[in-house]
């Protein structure tokens, strides 16, 4: 380093050493060390500004779509979660502070600071890809995914979802007709209703509703296609579960293509007694459940906004939710129920912006990697530690843009 | 921004190519950095209405943005150039995002969303059920 050194002193007296006290990288095509820094310094900020026109043609994207359509924003962002975003962010500002100081320690000849730095903002990029690996394979196995590939296993409020072509395995949904049991839906998510469960106690007219319960099961065939295997009473119940219009086993093209989750029950299935009759979201009713007094005398319908604990509870103590709700209530039901109209879009944008900006931070990495070995071979001195800085830039804009995507994708109110 | 050409003089930091940054300003900026990130993540708790959440998501983003690009990409002690470079960048950004928008509402009657359906509700919320 003492080259180096005697190197930067002599700089400020003018360029006429010739190449001998001059860090070996420093082209012959320019004057000096300043004059190919600034070169490649020009030239990396046309690149930045290359990028960010590039990004913005996906965030115009996103605005035109947020726009038009700020029902699916809000919706669709519950399926993210804001912890890993939120790590994700910290994680990537960690590391441009190593670039950024991984510059500094090149511009001072610190060799083993740079090595540290280098490794440091490695390790971070790193992470920063698992974690968004987490994020997507969780989103694969869930199918939140983009265009037609989005046919979610679960509501965006967690809640199951009977889904079109039912990529999801095993028991998706049921219908339940609670008949005053000490049932719930935490202690039993998939809707399969434990026989010992049933009350059994006598109705009491107009509270509760005739036992029934029907789930629906989905398995795959040998082909390895799904099949939705017929509904399945259990006890004493009759069949709760009809297909309902479009929910599935219908012909391709026909009707409306998506979203389809429909349930419905069959009003004959309740002979006796006060029951409640759940028509859970058809394409107009977006996740709206109509309730009515009985089942043979179809009555005045009452719609509702409710989730599938809230008809439970219905069932059990009649018009219970009848306190107004407060707009995060509302919200949070709303998010209970099957997705609004293209929702996919939202995954469509997600996945693009999300997957070009890990796009860049790979080749972060790559470019990263390369330096590093670069600065453990001893190639940067006080007079030549361009890459580092351009790659600095770089790292900076990349994450410049997750400063943005994050809020924007993760934070929607 | 005299430091274009005399860098050498600027800061004690400097050795002769470019502008080096301080410890003090780096831990400071990273540090402002991950508050910031903390703010906005709570923010998001406190219920002010849509537009105004959003307003205040994008502002300190905006912040941070602006932090980012003035000491980690040394923008404050870099040519005046490379500012221009960025700005006009970011206004050609604003002006593509500008004129999408202002065109995006013109043609909302020819666009059909859905094929198999009539157009029921183009633009805005979904209706309401009644």
């Amino acid at each position: 380093m003492s080259q180096s050194d005697k190197d930067k002193h002599d700089d400020h007296g003018g360029h006429g050493h010739g190449h001998a006290n001059q860090s070996r990288f420093i082209q012959h095509h320019y004057d000096d060390a300043q004059h190919q820094f600034d070169s490649g310094k020009l030239g990396i900020w046309l690149f930045l500004v290359q990028e960010v026109l590039f990004f913005s043609a996906l965030f115009v994207a996103y605005i035109l779509y947020r726009h038009h359509r700020p029902e699916i924003y809000s919706y669709a962002h519950h399926y993210l979660d804001v912890k890993m975003g939120a790590i994700n962010t910290a994680v990537l500002i960690f590391s441009s502070l190593t670039a950024a100081w991984a510059v500094r320690c090149a511009q001072l000849g610190q060799r083993k600071g740079l090595i540290l730095t280098l490794s440091i903002t490695i390790v971070c990029a790193v992470a920063f890809l698992v974690i968004k690996y987490q994020e997507y394979s969780h989103k694969i196995h869930e199918g939140i995914l983009f265009g037609e590939k989005f046919d979610p296993c679960v509501s965006s409020g967690g809640g199951p979802l009977v889904t079109k072509r039912n990529l999801c395995e095993g028991i998706k949904s049921s219908v339940v007709f609670d008949r005053g049991a000490t049932y719930s839906v935490a202690t039993q998510p998939t809707g399969c209703l434990d026989a010992a469960k049933i009350d059994h106690s006598p109705l009491q007219p107009g509270i509760q509703a005739t036992c029934k319960v029907a789930e629906v099961k989905f398995t795959r065939d040998a082909k390895g296609n799904k099949t939705d295997g017929a509904a399945r009473d259990i006890e004493r119940c009759e069949e709760g579960y009809v297909g309902g219009h479009g929910a599935h086993g219908e012909a391709k093209g026909k009707g409306p293509k998506f979203p389809c989750w429909t349930f419905s029950a069959n009003p004959n299935i309740c002979p006796t007694g006060p029951a409640v009759l759940v028509h859970y979201g058809d394409e107009a009713v977006h996740a709206g459940v109509e309730i009515r007094p009985t089942c043979d005398a179809p009555g005045p319908v009452v719609n509702k906004e409710v989730d599938a604990a809230t008809t439970l509870a219905m069932g059990k103590g009649g018009t219970t939710h009848e306190m107004p709700k407060t707009k995060h209530e509302l919200q949070h039901e709303f998010s209970m129920g099957p997705p609004p109209p293209h929702t996919n879009m939202f995954f469509s944008i997600y996945f693009a912006m999300t997957g070009l900006h890990g796009i860049h931070v790979l080749v972060g990495i790559l470019v990263f990697l390369w330096l590093l070995f670069r600065a453990v071979r001893g190639d940067f001195t006080p007079d030549y530690f361009g890459p580092i800085d351009y790659a600095a830039l770089y790292w900076h804009i990349v994450d410049l843009i997750w400063i943005f995507l994050f809020p924007l994708l993760y934070l929607i109110h | 921004m005299s430091e274009t050409k005399s860098n050498n003089d600027h800061h004690d930091d400097d050795h002769g190519i470019s502008h080096t940054a301080s410890v003090k300003v780096l831990l400071g900026t990273g540090g402002a950095l991950m508050v910031l990130t903390v703010i906005t993540v709570l923010a998001t708790k406190i219920d002010l209405g849509g537009n105004i959440n959003l307003a205040l998501a994008m502002a300190i983003a905006a912040v941070k943005a602006t932090l980012v690009v003035l000491f980690f990409m040394h923008l404050k002690y870099d040519k005046v150039f490379h500012s221009v470079l960025l700005v006009g960048g970011i206004l050609a950004a604003a002006l593509f995002v500008g004129f999408a928008l202002m065109d995006s509402a013109q043609y909302q009657e020819t666009i059909q969303w859905d094929t198999n359906r009539p157009l029921a509700a183009p633009i805005g919320p979904r209706p309401v059920v009644k």
